[in-house]
């Protein structure tokens, strides 16, 4: 009697254990499979200090400077010559209602697909770990990457020219 | 911004509660077949224990949340099924070492908890970058000077009637010093300022520190004759390195050093040459260095696919000491790999594998540079300790004595290693929360 309960409880730990092995490993296979990031942070390329919380105020007599933008040059769900302005510190690039470049209706578009950063003078883009991935002039990127004028930034169908602010 | 979600309708956390709750299934489950093994009768104290644990983790699951909704669903359950399945075999080997083994678990879910609730906001904690390096020296010159020596070892301090093991908590301590100090100078460290035989060097006093951190680490940890912890602290300290500047020049030149220190380590020390021995060739020095390695051999292979079944393994002596000196810290492996065989063993190697993925994973969707560096250095940390404790016993290389984490039988290492677990989830809630639009 002990013995058949004692070896029951041996294969259920066993089975138990393997279950809650696949349940993890089966996201890893499915990580595995999407795009490849790399952790190694070589210079240049972004991953400074994030501000903390509160950031200095602005100077409030100083003329706000113009916001920098995405000018669509082709795209199957935004009419071409339209504008994304830049003019939040993070802008949502998806087909997520509240996204500030909204692609709705583009099937190789994640809901989250990408982030533009706008802090000061710099602006750099990054994926959201995208099912199709984020290009920026024609190599799609791994990490957050900076952008300089000119840059063509393609998600999904759409392709956009960025245009600094100031 | 502050999101509207309910506390209950957070996917990541439904997910994180029902893998918990698999993983109290699996800790009742094995308490029950060793109290029967033990008894011969069913009790109910086992299922009091795992009602205990069952507690404590969903609280600490609780705690999780409401203050990182959107952090990590797979640490904390992959910490308890390691956890349960130390508490299993610590218990099957002698029930007063569990009890003791429950409260340090008890403590370290402790530990988490404050983490979590303390640096929620991770980087809280770059700003004590130089506070966690002073401590870190100073936690190892303290274990120097009125460190107690056991085996030949001079780990341990004690403080009334405890003993701690403070190595374990400065090993973490130095991973947030490093990735602090690493975040802010990579740029400098990465810039070769001149070239040596057409290698580009970076200037000596941005690395300086760095080279004396290390180097003071590594004379503390051969005054402690302690191998393990040295070799964990400079592995992490070069895997950190290269991470942070991406440049294969910094692994080689460690290597090689390396190399060199373990040749001199082998000609100047009998404390090496006598582990050396006892891996190349344990049978031959069967009754004296080889001892250890040679039992933990015969556990393993004694214990076949399938396992002998928790309680029915041969693990205890006549005496009812262990057949493996040190089963309980340094040889727990073998001991699971007896009761649950070659299935069993693969599995906890799957389960660090994921804890160590996970951790990698945290570190490659961080968004700032002291994020990454840490959650990198923390899973490089784990992952470097069970290769280098599970090899030793499985004598796949030289025994070094470390311990398993969450696994191995011991207060500072069990509590030690969920403050990693705690830091990892706050990394994680930084990088998946819902950004501000």
């Amino acid at each position: 009697m002990v013995d058949q309960a004692l070896l029951v409880l041996r294969i259920g730990v066993l089975v138990l254990l393997y279950l809650f092995v696949w349940r993890i490993a089966r996201t890893a296979i499915r990580d595995v499979r999407g795009a490849q990031e790399s952790m190694i942070i070589r210079p240049g390329q972004g991953f400074d200090p994030l501000p903390m919380a509160d950031e200095r105020p602005a100077d409030p007599m100083a003329e706000p400077p113009a916001p920098g933008r995405l000018l669509v040059v082709e795209s199957d769900v935004l009419p071409a010559g339209a504008a994304v302005l830049l003019e939040e510190h993070e802008v949502l690039i998806g087909r997520d209602p509240h996204a500030a470049a909204m692609l709705e209706g583009d099937g190789f578009v994640s809901a989250r697909h990408a982030i533009v950063r706008v802090r000061g003078t710099a602006t750099s883009i990054v994926d959201l770990g995208s099912t199709n991935g984020t290009y920026v002039n024609g190599d799609r990127i791994a990490i957050e990457t900076r952008l300089s004028p000119g840059d063509e930034v393609a998600v999904g169908s759409t392709r956009m020219i960025f245009e600094p602010g100031g | 911004m502050i999101s509207e979600r309910g506390i209950l309708d957070l996917p990541s956390r439904n997910r994180e509660l029902g893998l918990i709750a698999l993983a109290v299934l699996i800790t009742t489950a094995g308490f029950a077949a060793v109290q029967l093994a033990r008894a011969e009768e069913f009790s109910s104290s086992p299922l009091v224990a795992a009602l205990l644990f069952a507690f404590a983790y969903f609280v600490a699951h609780a705690v999780v949340r409401v203050v990182l909704p959107d952090a990590d669903p797979y640490v904390l359950p992959i910490t308890a099924v390691l956890t349960a399945i130390g508490l299993i075999e610590i218990y099957r080997i002698s029930p007063e070492l569990a009890r003791d083994q429950g409260i340090w678990m008890l403590l370290g879910l402790g530990l988490f908890v404050a983490v979590v609730i303390a640096f929620r906001d991770i980087r809280r904690l770059e700003e004590l970058k130089y506070t966690c390096g002073a401590v870190a020296v100073g936690l190892l010159l303290l274990t120097i000077t009125l460190g107690a020596s056991v085996n030949g070892a001079r780990l341990w301090i004690r403080i009334g009637g405890l003993q701690i093991q403070p190595g374990e908590f400065a090993k973490i301590l130095l991973v947030i010093f490093l990735a602090g100090y690493l975040r802010e100078r990579r740029e400098v460290l990465a810039a070769p300022t001149r070239r040596v035989l057409g290698v580009g060097i970076p200037a000596l006093r941005h690395a300086l520190p760095l080279l004396l951190l290390c180097g003071i680490s590594l004379v503390l940890l051969v005054a402690m004759n302690d191998l393990g912890s040295s070799l964990l602290f400079y592995v992490i300290a070069l895997a950190m390195i290269y991470i942070a500047t991406g440049r294969l020049l910094y692994v080689g030149a460690g290597l090689g050093l390396f190399a060199l220190g373990a040749l001199g380590a082998v000609q100047l020390t009998s404390h090496v040459q006598s582990r050396i021995e006892g891996w190349l060739d344990p049978w031959a020095v069967e009754q004296t260095s080889g001892y250890q390695i040679a039992q933990s051999i015969y556990t393993i292979a004694d214990g076949g696919v399938l396992g002998a079944g928790f309680g029915r393994g041969l693990i205890l002596n006549s005496a009812g000491g262990t057949i493996i000196p040190y089963a309980q810290t340094d040889f727990i492996y073998s001991v699971i790999a007896n009761e649950m065989g070659l299935v069993g063993a693969v599995a906890v190697v799957l389960l660090y594998l994921l804890l160590a993925w996970r951790g990698f994973r945290i570190a490659t969707s961080a968004d700032d540079g002291f994020s990454k560096l840490l959650a990198a250095g923390l899973a490089t940390t784990i992952a470097v300790q069970v290769f280098v404790i599970v090899g030793g016993v499985i004598r796949l290389l030289p025994l070094t004595g470390l311990t398993l984490p969450f696994v191995s039988y011991g207060g500072s290492s069990v509590t030690a290693n969920f403050a990693i677990a705690g830091l990892l989830l706050c990394i994680s809630q930084r990088a998946n929360r819902e950004r501000p639009l």
